[in-house]
């Protein structure tokens, strides 16, 4: 028998314990639809790719990162001047998070205008909120565990805005710091989160997001959906993986060159009894938050500034959560404002971002 | 009284008891999950200090303590009497500075300004400074918190 054969009869005997020829059938025969929005369907995969570096380059910093109030400073140093590529291991660490974050804002966007989560997807959407959520807590617990100065005053205040929440702020605060205080305490659980909680989390929704996305194949825009004539389309294998490896590529290209010329900063350790340092600022992603938190003023209506953004914050959310549902008339006047509405918050988050900057 | 019908079927008694213990089960296996995720943190009822540290200090200073793990700022006023304040912004938890050229206290995370008093005057602080009670009894420096004797 020749070697040929001896491959094929390996595959059958996989395949008749495994059932994998369903899956391998299914990536063969799946088709991308080609129109002039075809470009947001990169997006995706740019944030598989941040993420699947996230988790590679992760790994590799816990293998030197002390998550306790004494080390973890002296250990991010010791990453940053001892250990060889270490600086270059954190750099794209911290530059990767940032990329990640900002082609979920893109992907999110364009599925917002394009109203990609109109029925059947709006599980598809809702996963993708809760993906959401957890991508901003890893970047908010990954924030601190450099335990500077920046960080510790970041981590104040981020775990003190649930704190308005009715009834059960209070608890929310303590959970997450561990105690009334941000103690070494509050390190080591963020730690925790950071590497052992929201990974669990993220890789089940991921599961899920993934898997609807295959089950209802790709969305058309509303104007493409509309036209009569057939839409041309792309196999996914190889073609539309090609041109996927093209953009990673470029997007790979990128990251090395800022990680390098840029690499992150790592001030003094933190000091739980200092003031807080001047022009402290969280990651540019919670810009727009900082922005809105400083403006406020102390009463409004009677309630708290903060307690006012916080009830603020989660009825917008659960707005955005529940999007695909307010959203039941696409092609119409309502469908029309609430595509308005996404303008309206890229311009928000914007003004908002630029305006702590000055 | 025995009555005609009864109100549920012998299998919905059962689902019922055996749903009624799995509940049960189950808040006896989270009751001390939930108590162990919150550690007991209690902010201390006073602290002493050495007063020698204090006594030089120069009228509109202040100099930081350990308040549990919050600073705190004793403050020399300028009729030399001493007060004692945890140094922690009201509004969102950062450590406050003292800026004694403007006579004011100052949280650099959203610009919170508080007056010598520690009354809040300007930027989202919703409310002054906590005061701690501060008394000198020979040598020793008490701060404690109110309420407690």
């Amino acid at each position: 028998m020749n070697l040929l054969g001896k491959k094929k009869r390996a595959q059958s005997w996989f395949d008749e314990r495994f059932g994998i020829s369903g899956i391998v059938k299914f990536l063969r025969e799946k088709k991308i639809p080609q129109h002039k929005h075809s470009l947001w369907y990169y997006t995706g995969s740019a944030i598989m790719l941040f993420f699947v570096i996230q988790v590679i380059t992760g790994f590799m910093l816990v293998f030197y990162y002390n998550p306790t109030l004494a080390e973890a400073n002296k250990s991010v140093g010791r990453i940053m001047t001892e250990i060889p590529m270490g600086w270059i291991i954190r750099s794209i660490h911290s530059w990767s998070s940032s990329f990640m974050i900002a082609f979920v804002f893109i992907h999110l966007l364009s599925i917002w205008i394009t109203k990609a989560y109109r029925k059947p997807r709006e599980l598809t959407w809702m996963s993708g909120v809760f993906l959401l959520c957890v991508t901003l807590a890893f970047g908010f617990t990954g924030y601190l565990l450099p335990w500077d100065d920046l960080s510790l005053s970041a981590t104040k205040v981020g775990t003190d805005i649930p704190r308005s929440i009715p009834i059960v702020g209070v608890w929310v605060t303590k959970l997450l710091r561990g105690g009334e205080d941000v103690t070494g305490d509050t390190l080591t659980r963020f730690f925790g989160f950071h590497v052992c909680i929201l990974p669990v989390f993220i890789f089940i929704l991921l599961a899920v997001h993934v898997y609807l996305i295959q089950k209802q194949g790709m969305s058309l825009p509303l104007a493409v959906e509309s036209k009569k004539e057939k839409i041309q389309e792309l196999p996914f294998w190889p073609n539309f993986v090609y041109r996927e490896s093209v953009v990673w590529l470029i997007l790979l290209g990128i990251l090395f060159t800022v990680a390098i010329f840029l690499p992150p900063s790592l001030d003094k350790s933190a000091d739980l009894m200092a003031p807080a340092p001047e022009g402290i600022r969280p990651e540019w992603y919670f810009l727009f938050l900082f922005q809105a938190l400083k403006i406020f003023p102390a009463k409004i209506l009677f309630i708290n500034g903060d307690t006012f953004i916080v009830i603020l914050i989660l009825v917008e959310f659960l707005l955005f959560f529940f999007l695909p549902f307010l959203d039941n008339k696409p092609a119409e006047m309502k469908g029309k404002f609430i595509t308005f509405l996404a303008y309206v918050t890229i311009v928000y988050a914007v003004v908002m971002t630029v305006w702590s900057l000055l | 009284m025995k009555l005609k019908y009864s109100l549920f079927t012998r299998r919905q008694f059962l689902n019922g008891l055996f749903g009624g213990w799995l509940g049960a089960l189950m808040v006896s296996f989270l009751y001390p999950v939930i108590k162990f995720v919150f550690p007991p943190t209690r902010e201390p009822d006073q602290v002493i200090l050495p007063f020698l540290d204090f006594k030089d200090m120069k009228p509109n200073s202040v100099k930081v303590f350990s308040w549990g793990s919050k600073p705190g700022f004793v403050k020399k006023n300028k009729n030399g009497s001493y007060w004692a304040f945890v140094a922690v912004c009201t509004h969102l938890d950062c450590n406050v500075t003292y800026i004694p050229e403007q006579r004011k206290f100052f949280c650099a995370c959203h610009d919170g300004w508080y007056d010598e008093n520690g009354t809040n005057i300007g930027g989202p602080p919703p409310r002054p400074l906590r005061r701690l009670i501060l008394i000198i009894e020979g040598e020793d420096l008490i701060i404690k918190r109110e309420g407690v004797k």
